[in-house]
C-alpha cells in the first residue's frame, strides 16, 4: 500500500461524518453533506488511480466531477421551493 | 526520497484538511454554519492533491486529467455553495433578498427607518 492508496483509504473514513450528517440532520443538511461526499469521492477516485498506477481510470474523477455540479445545482434548485 | 517525503506530506495535510472539515460539517449548529467547511474541503484540499500528484508524477496525461477534475471541483464549488445558501434562505423566508421576510410579516420596521 503506497501513500496514494493509504490517502484514499484515510479521504474515505471522512465520509462517515458526513453518512451520519446525511441520516440524522435536516434535509438541507443532507444537501451540504452529499455535496461534501461527491467532492471527496472525486478525489478518492484520483488517489485510487494514481496509487495503482492506472492511467485510464482518471477519466472517472473528471466525469464525476462535472456531474457533481450538474446534480447539485438540480438538487438546490428543487428543494429551493418544491420539495 | 526527498519527492516521497514531499508528497506524504502534501497528502497528509490534504487528509488531515479533509477530515478536519467533515467533523467541522457535523459539529456546526446549523446549515449555514455548515457550509462554510464545505470551502476547504472543495477549494484547498484538492489543490494540495494535484500538487502532490503533479511532484510524484510529472506532467504526464495522468496529472493533466487529474488538474482538469479538481480546476472543476475548484471553479464550480463556490457557485454550489452559493445555490445552496441561496436555497436554505428561500426555503426559510420565501425570497432570498434582505428585507422580505420583513415584508412578508407585515413589518415595516421602526419609524426612525423612514426618511
Amino acid at each position: 500500500m503506497n501513500a496514494f492508496v493509504a490517502a484514499a483509504v484515510a479521504m474515505l473514513v471522512a465520509i462517515v461524518p458526513c453518512g451520519f450528517l446525511l441520516v440524522r440532520g435536516t434535509i438541507m443538511d443532507a444537501v451540504v453533506a452529499y455535496e461534501a461526499i461527491t467532492a471527496i469521492a472525486v478525489m478518492v477516485l484520483i488517489l485510487l488511480a494514481e496509487g495503482f498506477r492506472r492511467s485510464g481510470e482518471f477519466e472517472l474523477p473528471v466525469l464525476l466531477a462535472v456531474l457533481m455540479f450538474g446534480s447539485g445545482l438540480v438538487f438546490v434548485r428543487l428543494l429551493e421551493r418544491w420539495l | 526520497m526527498i519527492r516521497n517525503v514531499f508528497v506524504d506530506v502534501i497528502l497528509a495535510a490534504a487528509v488531515a484538511l479533509v477530515l478536519a472539515s467533515t467533523v467541522g460539517l457535523l459539529a456546526m449548529r446549523d446549515t449555514y454554519q455548515r457550509v462554510h467547511y464545505l470551502t476547504p474541503l472543495a477549494l484547498v484540499a484538492p489543490l494540495l492533491l494535484g500538487l502532490a500528484i503533479l511532484v510524484q508524477s510529472g506532467s504526464t496525461v495522468s496529472s493533466s486529467l487529474t488538474w482538469l477534475a479538481l480546476v472543476f471541483i475548484v471553479i464550480t464549488g463556490p457557485f454550489l455553495s452559493h445555490a445552496t445558501i441561496r436555497a436554505i434562505r428561500i426555503r426559510e423566508t420565501g425570497d432570498w433578498r434582505l428585507g422580505a421576510d420583513a415584508e412578508a410579516t407585515g413589518d415595516a420596521g421602526s419609524p426612525g427607518d423612514q426618511p
